[in-house]
């Protein structure tokens, strides 16, 4: 198969295995974060720490859109789904996201019309087969899926329907770098950027990182040998002293992003001045709303939202995980109280969650040994 | 791969593609390769790696042509394949 087999070559893996080793000064440690959810998956998926030397430590970062989601929103929008004539739509791994009181999938349990759809788009079908429901399309994720939001919001404006409306729950990916390099709890040398992300926004909005922290950054792909030879690059980056923006993912990432998705985001968004972010706290200039042009489709304009934060559980050590300060299987309640089946947090709600990809492939047990606990 | 299914023109009878096989359902930060089967405006109907044939809209990659390769996020082509490669 095209783009996926030719990334999956084990002599390859192992070559790049061996260059990576050869790469790693003697008595140095290197803290590397994978930023995206899709790494930290393809990561524990493939095993690909077990072709790393020890002293190569992959953290995870805050990329997997569904984990930051605080519970406050998944209240506010189990709120709106539970209104009268309303069709509440969402993407898959939304419904199982636990709030204050229980999920998108208990209230539609409950009765409310709650309804998993693979785009935008298909909500939008949706309000125009029921014209007499209010349908209401709940929006996660970074700059990746903000552009089939906004080109949905586009098509509903052009269309004039009055019955659809999105609560906005977009994100941005650099105010999080920023915090986290900000963060007196973690030390880190180098960063895999995310590469779909990048499709959109390109390279360029990395440059703060090498130009004001000094460490590398390698944009990477999704197989397997995508993401050795962006730590091989980081590590020659590391070891000739040199701290740049790289794209690994070249036959993807154009450089400069993809800028007619751009300015649609630019039309129907704009900046929010601060959003809560689970583990992150509030993070000003984070996250998008919709731009006044698109006020009308606004769901927490049109709908009364509660709005109200709520905290994390007491056991709950999501904060830590997407912070990369501790290790999935550290958290008190992973694998015993939390599982797949039954979160507690975020993490391990969606597969690209720290959580659920340890707890799925296994790595964990791994981990403890590596690190002799 | 088995042969393809006669091509269904009736848009209504698509979901939009994004029916992420290998990952994250549809939300995270990852993104599908499809073919392009039927080059119309402003949803084309492609094929993924999988055999699944689904509408995606093609606004921000346009104009497109039979046979392009794009990747798909949230039923959303955002970028060209073989363009940057
Ligand atoms: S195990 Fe559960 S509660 Fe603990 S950090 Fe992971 S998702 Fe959060």
């Amino acid at each position: 198969m095209k783009f996926v087999d030719e990334f999956r070559d084990g002599d390859l893996a192992r070559s790049l295995a061996t260059q990576i080793a050869a790469l790693a000064e003697p008595g140095r440690h290197y803290k590397v974060m994978e930023v995206c959810g899709g790494h930290t998956h393809t990561i524990y998926k493939h095993g690909i720490e077990d072709h790393l030397p020890e002293t190569v430590e992959l953290v995870h970062g805050p990329g997997c859109p569904v984990c930051v989601i605080p519970m406050g929103r998944v209240d506010d929008a189990i709120a709106l789904a539970k209104l009268p004539d309303v069709i509440f739509t969402c993407f898959g791994d939304m419904m199982r996201v636990p709030g204050g009181d229980g999920s998108l999938i208990d209230a539609k349990a409950e009765g409310a019309d709650v309804r998993f759809v693979y785009s935008p788009l298909d909500a939008l079908k949706i309000a125009r087969k029921n014209p007499d429901k209010q349908v209401i399309f709940l929006a996660i994720g970074f700059e990746t899926t903000a552009p089939s939001t906004a080109l949905t919001l586009m098509r509903a404006k052009a269309e004039g329907l009055e019955n659809f409306s999105v609560m906005c729950n977009h994100v941005t990916i650099v105010p999080p770098l920023k915090a986290l390099l900000e963060s007196p709890d973690l030390r880190l040398d180098a960063f895999i950027g995310p590469g779909h992300v990048s499709t959109v926004v390109g390279c360029r909005p990395y440059e703060f990182i090498p130009a004001q922290y000094g460490q590398p950054v390698v944009v990477a792909g999704f197989e397997p040998l995508d993401l050795l030879q962006s730590i091989y690059m980081i590590m020659k980056q590391l070891g000739e002293g040199r701290a740049e923006v790289e794209n690994q993912y070249g036959r993807v990432v154009p450089w400069e992003g993809n800028m007619r998705a751009l300015d649609v985001l630019d039309e129907v968004f704009e900046l929010r001045p601060f959003f809560e972010w689970r583990g992150l706290g509030f993070i000003s200039q984070s996250a998008l709303k919709l731009s006044d042009a698109y006020a009308d489709f606004d769901a927490e304009l049109r709908f009364d939202v509660p709005g109200v934060r709520v905290a994390d559980p007491k056991a709950c050590q999501c904060g830590e995980v997407l912070k990369g300060v501790i290790k999935p299987w550290e958290c008190k309640v992973f694998g015993t109280a939390c599982t797949p089946e039954t979160p507690i947090g975020t993490c391990m709600v969606s597969s690209e969650g720290a959580c659920a990809a340890y707890y799925n492939f296994g790595r964990f047990a791994r981990s403890k040994a590596r690190t002799g606990s | 791969m088995s042969a393809n299914p006669p091509l269904q023109v009736d848009h209504e009878s698509y979901e939009y593609a994004c029916t992420v096989v290998d990952g994250c359902l549809t939300c995270g930060d990852v993104a599908v390769p499809v073919t392009v089967v039927e080059a119309s405006q402003p949803d084309a109907i492609c094929r993924d790696d999988h055999d699944q044939q689904g509408l995606v809209g093609v606004e921000l990659v346009a104009p497109v042509s039979k046979g392009d390769r794009l990747l798909v996020h949230g039923g959303v082509a955002i970028a060209r394949l073989e363009a940057n490669a």
